[in-house]
């Protein structure tokens, strides 16, 4: 009998640690893997304080993959959340206390470029506010936009990669000046070539 | 004696720890002064952009978009955009008030205070009669060449605050308004007053 107790309780020493390491793992992965800031965290934390439901576009992987063969990975990973009918705390949001949410959620490696805020009228007008985040994503340039406009919120995070977006609207633009006296049928240019590709662009 | 050797060297590394720190704060963006906050607090309209070098490079490459003449550039534009890579920093705020003079001459004061050292000298400083009103532009010289600059515009209904840190060529600075948040009439006019 007190072998059979004796056992138990080894066992119980055992299985103990290793049930809290089952239930820890899941929580510290998520945690290491970075996925509670940026996007998801601003979401997420906008929704939870506002009692609000964002709207996310159906396909947006979709959307985000053709928008990166579209610009030859000048932009992609596509993240949007809408939120309509925005009422924040009854009449409008707090500055402040919506910077420092956004501030807390967006996570590190991401700096606020830009600010701008308009403060609520007696007249029912403003009431906006814009946050511009960057961050380095190595030859691309993560972008995450955060921006109120009355009753509207949109938050929306991208990847950019500069030097190939403007080679791109160059593309576009030099096409667009040339007379329309090309030799080319369908009116392509061949200014795709790789000599017009931008320094340093391995893609 | 041995002992003695290591604190030294500990002590001559927290000298050099300290030098670096304080050489790197001289370059770097100031921390926001409480004085923005309460003016933030009071305006109607807020624009705050802060811009570090990596962000500055980064921003220059869109500075193609804006152009004319079908993308071309030119040695000036490049030249611009060298600037641009070079810089260390820029920060901008901007207040705009629905009442007139929602500031104090006293808030003005402390906002120029930071530049108010042995670095920074004060090139143009501009005062409305009677009213807390006017410009200041500070510049900083190293070794005679320009290295920072600081404009402060307040007017009626409108506070400016713009502060680019690192080389700067005064020929093409008004160049740099219009973009990053810069607007194009301070850095007109430290350009205007620096030409004389």
């Amino acid at each position: 009998m007190r072998q059979t107790e004796k056992n138990a309780t080894a066992w119980s020493m055992v299985l103990v640690p290793l049930g809290i390491a089952a239930i820890m793992t899941p929580a510290i992965m998520l945690a290491a893997s970075g996925s509670g800031q940026g996007f998801d965290s601003v979401v997420n934390s906008i929704e939870s304080r506002y009692h609000a439901h964002a709207t996310k576009i159906p396909f947006m992987w979709l959307v985000s993959g053709i928008a990166g063969v579209a610009t030859h990975g000048g932009v992609r990973g596509l993240h949007v959340a809408e939120f309509d009918d925005f009422k924040g705390d009854g009449d409008g949001v707090d500055g402040a206390e919506f910077n420092a949410l956004i501030e807390k959620h967006v996570g590190s490696g991401w700096q606020r470029m830009v600010r701008e805020t308009t403060r609520k009228t007696a007249g029912g007008g403003g009431g906006e506010q814009s946050l511009i985040y960057v961050r380095a994503e190595g030859s691309h340039v993560g972008m995450l936009v955060v921006d109120l406009d009355g009753h509207e919120l949109d938050v929306v995070q991208m990847s950019m990669n500069p030097d190939q977006l403007m080679h791109e609207v160059s593309k576009h633009r030099h096409h667009q000046d040339k007379p329309d006296d090309s030799g080319s049928p369908d009116g392509s240019d061949n200014s795709n070539g790789s000599d017009n590709k931008p320094a340093g662009e391995s893609e | 004696m041995k002992r003695s050797g290591v604190w030294a060297s500990l002590l001559a590394l927290g000298f050099a720890t300290g030098a670096a720190g304080i050489a790197l704060g001289q370059d770097s963006l100031p921390a926001p002064s409480p004085i923005e906050k309460t003016l933030a607090e009071r305006a109607t309209h807020v624009t705050e952009v802060t811009l570090d070098k990596n962000m500055l490079a980064f921003a220059s490459k869109f500075m193609d978009a804006d152009k004319d003449d079908g993308g071309k550039e030119d040695k000036d534009d490049k030249a611009v955009k060298d600037m641009i890579r070079n810089l260390k920093g820029v920060y901008v705020r901007e207040y705009e008030f629905d009442k007139e003079h929602s500031y104090t001459a006293e808030e003005l004061e402390g906002l120029r205070k930071y530049f108010e050292s042995a670095d920074w000298s004060p090139m143009v400083h501009e005062r409305t009669k009677g009213v807390a009103e006017g410009t200041d532009v500070f510049v900083k010289l190293v070794n005679g060449q320009m290295q920072g600059l600081f404009v402060l515009d307040a007017e009626a209904k409108e506070l400016s605050l713009v502060l680019i840190l690192g080389p700067l060529d005064i020929d093409k600075i008004s160049k740099l308004g219009g973009n990053f948040g810069i607007p194009k009439d301070a850095v007109k006019k430290a350009q205007k007053e620096a030409g004389k």
